[in-house]
């Protein structure tokens, strides 16, 4: 009984250990991509297999890329990167803060060279836990402008979006809307729209507004809002607009491009939701409406840095950045190009004039006052 | 069964070597986590346990005793009727009633809500058509109503599949005396069906507890704020790891209090066949009136949990296939299947080795054994990724030398960066799945046949295969139909522990539905559910003829 135990127990590790080595010979086959080409800057001595197997990796360039962007206008843009420039482009999508824990635990070793997130806050995050490296690229300054890039060029913003109000013209007189502040006066009373105190894009809001008016101004405010709140948060952004034209609340604090979104959408009745609200920019008068980013960061063990650096320049391009204003109806960072028709129709608008690294360095903070004043 | 001697010899088999490697396994990746819980609290842990705590407990609470609550009713109630009565359609309700599990809950949470909202179908008919506008609060899903209706009508199967898998194999022999001794059917159910059902159904009903303790996507969407979404606000909010862990930890120390007391509770009692027969129950024929509320019933949870959604979701899959089907699709598709393949096999296999030696070796330690393949479930998902990965990247540090024998060109991270390593977190992540469906099977057909087989002088691995695994072949079957399904819908592990350019169903529409395109969200919804379908479909088929 006990021999046939330990034969059993020999076999079975036997297998395992086949299975392993036959699992990760696969796995270094099956990639080569990510592996081989930077062997073929480092390399000196080779065998003729060796070259043989190089001159095919010399095609094969690539860089890989950790996104928390899923929007399938993003795949069109590396395709068209891939097309022009012969770099295959491999992605892994996550959580901003997941990938950005994964860059941590991997370290040096990791095989990530460029990571795109979109928040600012998140890509203050990944610099202070120095998971990334400054880029030094005229056509990144040339194409961006400064306050949407990092001071030590550590990431670069590629597109923007607006945090505005949409709300019922039937019910709210449009001089009456004024700024962020604002809404925490009681006239609002039950009228506010706006999701919960987990959504990234209201932790930002709030950490611009302590950048700007400080901790405690913020932390008023904040307790203001909810007093005002229609209802307690819940559902995303569209929900927001959509409680405002069945008529639950008359303002709702929301990202511009959904309501892009929304108006070309597949179902009619999304459709007729956005027209029926109209979209205010606050703080016209006074800081300006609050924007925030996409951006992109080299990885600071970027393997493949001159091809990231290619794609970042590519993103910033008035190619792409068409790409981006016309397909996804957010800004383009780029002068050069026009935001969407759409877009347009909305007006020119003053933006808030801070650096947006604060809104990492703030974000803690801003998450402790929305819980302190019961934020849900 | 001896004494002194014998017992310890016992406890050194091949079954107790092997389940003590597959629990390290599952512990070490974890146990590398659960390091930081003695780590010195920080500030945010004051302003956790200020600000979020006690609402967060109190809610998660709430959602778990009603959820179990109602799932437990539905479940047990559908499996009895199914079981022991005739009614129409009753077959047909038999195997459709697992299929809600096909529908991930947050899919089904923005399902209901795009159903009830003001542009949804209901709302939107009534405002074009009779010009009524309806107060919004009577539609509004996003509550914790909402949310418990949510988790209990797509939870419930797992009550349901596990106590029917036990009730149609009970003893007939039982229940047929107690109707000849003229017995009531309620009092049938209540004082013989339901107290030897008990591990199914608390099996069951674990299965569900775990998985709403561990949601964060049908919380998050709807505004409920719970234990998941403190440890999501303290490590992404706050950027403090230390403190979500901690608040996973006491998460899972709850979770093992209940689930042990249970076990403690029930002790020695056994219960399972003492005679060599087993038949299964001839059904009793309903007749009119009661038949057709039987009918209604089962009709009326399958509709809400089943039949509404999918329509829901092929509504909106007609306004955006054109957007979302191409040739990448069905690589995606045939990438889910196969890894949820793998991972299941991998799993039942585990699964039948820790509980044989659950059952053939009564001590502690085996039991523990058996607790802590649910170990994974109890933990959030996230937070075992960055287990595994933390393992994995130690291990090709470790094999680095071997991988450049193999390839002198090789990187530092091959496993870390294949699929290898979402496997094993498949596996850390759903064990207790399976294992709560092949325990049970053993619970049900006990150890006499096998300690029969014994004395004739097979030893434990013949009479494994001879005996054992052929009578619980359909609770194995079962355990992996289950594990499979889960898989296929799984979210938090494959998002973190993905390679490069790998994709599955269920990946795909969590990025459309976190876009907010819940249109483009359902084409590849309704494929999960589509090859779940077929799934516990063809499982139906496989046990029918096995006379299940």
């Amino acid at each position: 009984m006990k021999k046939k135990v330990w034969m059993l127990l020999s076999v079975l590790m036997i297998t395992v250990l086949g299975v392993f080595v036959g699992c990760s010979s696969d796995v270094v086959t099956e990639e080569p991509e990510t592996k081989e080409e930077v062997v073929v800057e480092e390399k000196t001595e080779t065998t003729d297999q060796d070259t043989e197997k190089e001159e095919k990796e010399v095609e094969k360039q690539v860089v890989n890329l950790y996104t928390d962007r899923h929007y399938d206008t993003d795949e069109e843009l590396y395709k068209l990167f891939t097309e022009e420039t012969g770099i295959e482009v491999n992605v892994v999508k996550g959580k901003g803060d997941e990938l950005i824990e994964r860059l941590v635990r991997e370290g040096e070793d990791t095989e990530a060279d460029l990571l795109i997130t979109a928040d600012a806050g998140r890509l203050h995050r990944a610099k202070t836990s120095d998971l990334l490296q400054p880029v030094e690229s005229e056509v990144l300054t040339t194409n961006i402008p400064e306050n949407l890039v990092d001071q030590d060029h550590q990431w670069f913003g590629i597109t923007m979006r607006a945090r505005i109000l949409a709300y019922a013209p039937d019910r709210v007189n449009v001089e009456e809307l004024t700024t962020y502040a604002d809404l925490a006066d009681p006239k609002w009373n039950d009228k506010i729209l706006v999701r919960s105190s987990t959504n990234i894009y209201n932790q930002s809001l709030v950490a611009s507004l302590i950048a700007i008016q400080g901790e405690e101004a913020t932390k008023e405010w904040a307790a203001g809002v909810v007093e005002n709140m229609a209802r307690e948060p819940e559902g995303n952004d569209r929900a927001q607009a959509t409680a405002v034209v069945a008529g639950e609340g008359d303002i709702a604090i929301m990202n511009s491009y959904y309501i892009g979104k929304m108006i070309n959408s597949s179902e009619p009745e999304e459709v007729k939701v956005a027209e029926s609200v109209k979209i205010f920019f606050p703080d016209q008068d006074t800081n300006g409406t609050h924007i925030n980013v996409s951006g992109v960061g080299l990885t600071k063990h970027a393997k493949n840095q001159e091809n990231a650096i290619k794609l970042m320049e590519f993103l910033s391009s008035e190619t792409a950045q068409e790409q981006y204003a016309q397909a996804n109806y957010e800004y383009p960072v780029n002068p050069n190009v026009e935001p969407s028709e759409l877009l347009q129709s909305w007006g020119e608008f003053k933006t808030q004039d801070i650096n947006l690294s604060l809104l990492g360095e703030y974000n803690a903070k801003a998450v402790e006052i929305m819980n302190e004043v019961g934020w849900k | 069964m001896g004494m002194g001697l014998g017992r310890s010899k016992r406890h050194i088999n091949i079954w107790s070597i092997l389940s003590l490697i597959i629990i390290l396994l599952i512990l070490v990746p974890n146990l590398n986590i659960f390091v930081n819980i003695f780590n010195e609290p920080n500030d945010t842990w004051d302003h956790i346990k200020t600000y979020l705590l006690k609402d967060y407990t109190i809610n998660s609470l709430t959602l778990v005793i009603f959820t179990g609550l109602f799932a437990t009713i539905i479940g047990t109630s559908l499996a009895w009727l199914v079981s022991v009565y005739d009614f129409p359609l009753r077959n047909f309700f038999k195997w459709t009633l697992i299929l809600p599990l096909a529908i991930p809950p947050y899919i089904a949470a923005y399902t209901y809500n795009g159903l009830l909202s003001y542009t949804g179908a209901i709302q939107s008919f009534l405002r074009n058509n009779f010009d009524i506008y309806v107060n919004q609060k009577y539609f509004d899903i996003m509550s914790m109503q909402g949310t418990i209706f949510i988790f209990t009508m797509f939870l419930f199967p797992y009550v349901y599949t596990i106590t029917r898998g036990f009730m149609s194999k009970q003893s007939a022999d039982l229940i047929e005396n107690a109707r000849l001794l003229g017995k009531s059917p309620t009092s049938i159910f209540f004082r013989i069906v339901l107290p030897l059902s008990r591990v199914a159904i608390i099996g069951g009903v674990s299965l569900v507890v775990l998985e709403v303790l561990n949601d964060y996507g049908v919380v998050n969407y709807y505004g409920i704020q719970t234990f998941s979404t403190a440890i999501f606000t303290s490590w992404f909010g706050m950027g403090d790891i230390d403190s979500a862990i901690r608040l996973a930890a006491i998460l899972m120390i709850i979770v093992f209090i209940i689930l042990f007391s249970e076990k403690m509770l029930r002790g020695r009692k056994k219960y399972n066949y003492t005679t060599t027969k087993v038949r299964p129950i001839r059904p009793y024929e309903l007749k009119g009136m009661k038949a057709w509320l039987a009918f209604l019933y089962a009709g009326l949870i399958l509709m809400i949990s089943f039949i509404i959604p999918v329509i829901q979701l092929m509504d909106w899959a007609l306004l955006s296939y054109r957007k979302v089907l191409d040739s990448e699709f069905f690589s995606l598709a045939l990438n889910s299947v196969l890894v949820a393949l793998i991972a299941s096999f991998i799993m039942v296999v585990i699964a039948l080795i820790v509980a044989n030696n659950n059952r053939l070796s009564h001590n502690l330690l085996s039991k523990i054994y058996g607790r802590i393949t649910t170990l994974g479930y109890s933990i959030p998902g996230a937070v075992i990724a960055i287990g595994v990965m933390v393992f994995f990247i130690n291990i090709d540090h470790r094999l680095y030398w071997l991988y450049q024998l193999v390839d002198s060109n090789s990187g530092k991270l091959v496993l870390s960066t294949s699929v290898v390593m979402l496997i094993f977190a498949y596996v850390v992540r759903f064990l207790g799945i399976g294992y709560n469906a092949v325990d049970s099977g053993f619970e049900k057909i006990g150890i006499t046949f096998h300690e029969a087989a014994r004395t004739l002088g097979k030893n434990s691995i013949e009479t494994f295969f001879k005996v054992d695994l052929k009578m619980i072949s359909p609770a194995v079957l079962g355990g992996f139909l289950l594990v499979f399904i889960e898989t296929l819908k799984e979210l938090p592990l494959t998002l973190l522990l993905r390679p490069f350019n790998f994709n599955t169903l269920a990946t795909k529409s969590y990025e459309y539905a976190n876009d907010e395109m819940i249109h483009e969200a359902a084409v590849p919804s309704l494929l999960i559910v589509l090859i779940s379908f077929i799934a516990i479909y063809m499982y139906n088929k496989i046990s029918q003829r096995k006379g299940a």
